[in-house]
């Protein structure tokens, strides 16, 4: 049986490209508000200092330049930079069902932000989601060397512990001290959720994600050298040890700016990486930027589903990225079989 | 000095001394093979060419220079490791994998394979006769097709050092062979090859050197013929065994008498 | 504080009731938010859970009555206060905690309290024969029609037959239809939106439940009216769009309204709304904005935080 016929990756790379930026210029003239799409667009080229004149009353301006146009931003970086770490997770840990939650990560933000809503502090729940994110991989490393080193099946059942712990704090206080509306908002933020994005995040999201992103797109080859063990990369002149926690920091660091601004959502981190290898391989060179690409672009329509769906009620983006991840990891699968 | 010096080697781990002054040489154009019963080491020894394994004592030098200490990258351009060909969840191609071996010749910032790799990888994969096999997923080719891979890997290195550490313990008679006389090819060709083995008939037939190791310590290392004594074999292996000659080629062949009963 | 004629009509209720209302028949069978409920007799000891249950007790003078209040949102107002309610729990009570007060009666405010781990399954309670009330407003498994100050009032009276207590039911009824009857609803046509909780996603007062009998009864029209739910979580979007002349905060103790008026104010969306703008808000506590005895009470009081605004700006 031969590979599946790869199309030309500079064909790949120009479509995804192009259909990033279409997404974009899309996405934001769907919402609750009726607006047409000519004014949304005539709206932001005038900020933009292309038009002279906005079409649209005060409040529209604002909700076109305010609201949508940096919560699609955000959208995009948040599904490029999660699909970055869903791949350098599978890659570090030889394990196609890691994620970028695998360390602990995300049931430490989740901790954090709950701690600091229920504190009373809702408005700083990103800077509590991080700090939890940060102390949980903190604690995922220290019983890794407890253990007996960083390899990564160690690694796994490191952060599986540390992401149980923090699970079970989180629910104890929930049970123990949330009243009334309170619920309803951990469980958007448990679920993920990318309402509220203001322009402060974007900024945040996108420089987070192209400032760790490049570096750890240059390591591609290098993770390649991973696919059979420590010893076969190591003897290619890659510095196993070094390379995985430069990548691990990375992986975690980006995370944990993901996570504190959009909350746990699930499934693009997982899928995207398999989505892509089917169509060019498992060559990181190609995969990391490619998966980055197809991430942005899922997450930039998952988000707008959730807030245009069921206007002018909103789903947390999640509940859109696991209906969507849950059936098309199944059909990966299949497609697997059929390969092999 | 050419080829490789194993001198005076320790290795302690957690408190155990596993190598305890190891001293061998394997000189390029011949095929060494390091036997020793299992826990003997001869993993540790390997890993600790590639600069894995930090030595607590001696010295491991390839063509006079300090193999351990070299620069890493430099070290992978003249010598490659191959080990039991392992699973892995990638989807790559023969030849993707082929191609891995020419990372320690690739920068950061190089988009696309040279000419010199792609010449480089299509001469390995002829030399493990598998030009065909270009495209086939790594996935879908038998343990003996993986393995002569694997080897092609190392070859596309352009390595004149290759250790390889028990590489063909999984696969079946022809694949064992095939294997082990492209080894031999290579090194009659001027790379110096060490390699572990645990199936002393295979390294009989095929090795021109043999190191025993046993007890953290190389006993004795000589041609096939003087090593492999049934005096040897009984004091390392703890077995019994008949040592007799290969009709054509007049190596050793080992014929293990069974313990009886009575015993 | 009663007016005179609010006295007036309470005393010539209280006088005609005696004559004009007929005592409960036992054993009363209601159908109570699917669950068939047999009262045997008044009940005597009873268990309140959330402000709502307890609050229409003690506005029925059956204060006497109870022998335990859990999950509390509140202080009681001072005209129906009684000193030393026994305090099951500051949270949802357990089951054995319950039971320990030895109830007839547990009067559940949210359909939720009667879970497994909180007072325990309507069913399980039965067959320790004690008997359980939700607040017909705020049955989930049934869906309720849309809530009307009449359907409030159905339910008073159907505690007042459950305690036979129509007098007392039936005087508080009138009491509460006249302060209703003196809120003239305001006739500027004015939009608003019924702001409970959140802040990425906001928890907006929808079509049938109490925030809408509430703004209806102010003359207000809620941008969310055709929403047929009690609460959704709208999206800022929409609430920005619908651009609402007034904003109503719902001050809980853990999201004030002090709280919820900063986050609209630095929320660089919501702080360019008129009703921000120039802080056209009406706030009233989380207690009376469910369903119950102070909702009127929360009409009249937002009534006037209306007439007091200043839309000349």
């Amino acid at each position: 049986m031969t590979a599946t016929q790869r199309p030309t990756l500079l064909t790949l790379g120009i479509g995804l490209w192009v259909l990033l930026l279409a997404s974009v210029v899309l996405a934001v003239a769907f919402g609750p508000a009726d607006i047409a799409p000519s004014e949304v667009w005539q709206t932001i080229a005038h900020h933009l200092g292309l038009v002279a004149d906005t079409p649209v009353s005060r409040l529209r301006d604002a909700i076109i330049w305010d609201l949508r146009v940096p919560r699609v931003l955000v959208a995009a970086g948040v599904g490029a930079g999660l699909a970055l770490c869903g791949t350098v997770m599978q890659a570090l840990t030889r394990n196609p069902l890691a994620d970028p939650y695998l360390l602990g990560l995300s049931a430490g933000a989740s901790l954090g932000a709950v701690v600091f809503l229920l504190a009373g502090a809702a408005l700083l729940m990103p800077v509590g989601a991080f700090m939890g994110a940060a102390a949980a991989m903190a604690f995922t490393l220290l019983v890794t060397q407890v253990l007996g080193g960083a390899t990564p099946a160690r690694a796994i059942l490191a952060g599986i512990s540390v992401s149980a712990l923090a699970s079970a704090a989180t629910s104890f206080l929930i049970f123990w001290s949330a009243t009334g509306d309170s619920y309803r908002e951990i469980l958007s933020w448990l679920m993920g959720s990318l309402s509220g994005a203001v322009w402060s995040d974007a900024v945040t999201v996108l420089a987070a994600t192209i400032f760790i992103g490049l570096p750890v797109l240059l390591s591609g080859r290098a993770l390649d050298a991973f696919a059979f063990g420590d010893n076969a990369a190591a003897s290619l002149g890659v510095d196993v040890p070094r390379l995985r926690w430069l990548l691990l920091g990375a992986t975690a660091l980006l995370t944990g700016v993901l996570v504190s601004i959009g909350g746990a959502i699930g499934f693009v981190g997982l899928i995207v990486p398999h989505v892509v290898r089917l169509a060019t391989g498992s060559r990181h060179r190609v995969l990391l930027p490619v998966s980055m690409l197809l991430g942005a672009i899922f997450m930039i329509w998952s988000d707008t589903a959730a807030r245009s769906l069921f206007a002018p009620r909103e789903l947390p983006v999640g509940i859109i990225t696991a209906l969507i991840g849950a059936p098309i990891f199944i059909l990966v699968l299949v497609r697997y079989r059929r390969m092999t | 000095m050419s080829g490789l010096a194993v001198s005076e080697v320790s290795v302690t781990a957690g408190g155990k001394m596993i190598l305890d002054g190891v001293s061998l040489s394997a000189l390029p154009g011949q095929l060494t093979g390091l036997i020793g019963p299992n826990g003997a080491g001869k993993s540790t020894l390997m890993r600790a060419t590639l600069g894995l394994q930090t030595l607590a004592h001696g010295s491991i030098r390839f063509d006079g220079a300090d193999l351990p200490a070299m620069p890493r990258r430099d070290r992978a351009k003249i010598s490659a490791f191959v080990e039991q060909s392992g699973t892995t969840e990638s989807h790559l191609s023969a030849q993707d994998v082929v191609m891995l071996g020419r990372i320690p010749f690739q920068s950061v910032w190089q988009a696309t394979p040279s000419r010199d790799d792609e010449h480089a990888v299509a001469g390995a994969l002829e030399a493990v006769n598998m030009t065909g096999f270009a495209d086939r997923l790594y996935q879908t080719l038998s343990g003996g097709e993986q393995q002569r891979l694997q080897i092609a890997r190392a070859l596309a290195q352009q390595p004149r050092l290759l250790v390889l550490d028990e590489p063909t313990n999984h696969l079946d008679v022809h694949a064992q062979l095939t294997a082990l006389a492209l080894l031999q090819s290579r090194a009659r060709a001027g790379a110096t090859v060490l390699l572990a083995l645990h199936d002393l008939n295979l390294a009989a037939a095929f090795c021109d050197s043999l190191a025993v190791l046993h007890g953290g310590k190389v006993v004795t290392q000589g041609v096939p013929e003087a090593v492999l004594t049934p005096g040897m074999l009984r004091d390392v292996y703890a077995v019994d065994t008949s040592v007799l000659r290969h009709p054509m080629t007049g190596r050793p062949i080992l014929a293990y008498n069974a313990p009886s009963n009575s015993d | 504080m009663r007016t005179l004629p609010q006295l007036a009509g309470l005393t010539l209720a209280v006088l005609a009731s005696n004559c004009a209302y007929a005592q409960t028949a036992y054993p009363l069978r209601i159908e109570n938010c699917g669950f068939p409920l047999e009262i045997a007799a008044p009940p005597e000891r009873v268990v309140t859970i959330k402000s709502t249950a307890t609050e229409m007790l003690l506005a029925l003078g059956l204060g006497d009555r109870i022998v335990g209040v859990g999950f509390q949102d509140g202080p009681v107002p001072p005209q129906w206060a009684v000193d030393d309610l026994p305090v099951l729990s500051e949270k949802l009570p357990s089951q054995e905690v319950v039971l320990e007060a030895e109830p007839d009666l547990i009067y559940g405010g949210w359909e939720s309290n009667f879970a497994a781990d909180g007072a325990g399954e309507r069913a399980t309670l039965q067959a320790f024969g004690v008997g359980s009330y939700v607040s017909p407003a705020a049955c989930r498994s049934v869906k309720p029609a849309k809530l009307t100050f009449d359907g409030l009032f159905e339910e008073v009276d159907e505690i007042g037959k459950i305690f036979d207590a129509e007098t007392a039911a039936q005087a508080l009824i009138e009491q509460q239809k006249a302060e209703l009857a003196s809120v003239a609803a305001d006739s500027r046509g004015l939009t608003a939106v019924w702001y409970s909780s959140g802040t990425k996603t906001p928890y907006v007062g929808a079509g049938n439940n109490s925030p809408a009998m509430i703004m209806e009864a102010l003359g207000l029209e809620n941008i969310m009216a055709d929403q047929d739910e009690g609460w959704i979580s709208a999206s800022w979007e929409a609430v920005v769009d619908a651009d609402p002349d007034v904003i109503i905060l719902v001050d809980a103790a853990w999201n004030s309204a002090e709280q919820k008026k900063r986050l609209l104010a630095e929320n660089p969306i919501t702080s360019q709304l008129d009703a921000v703008m120039n802080q056209r808000y009406l706030v009233l506590p989380f207690p009376a904005s469910e369903a119950g005895v102070r909702n009127v009470g929360a009409v009249v009081d937002m009534a006037a935080q209306l007439a007091a605004l200043d839309f000349t700006r």
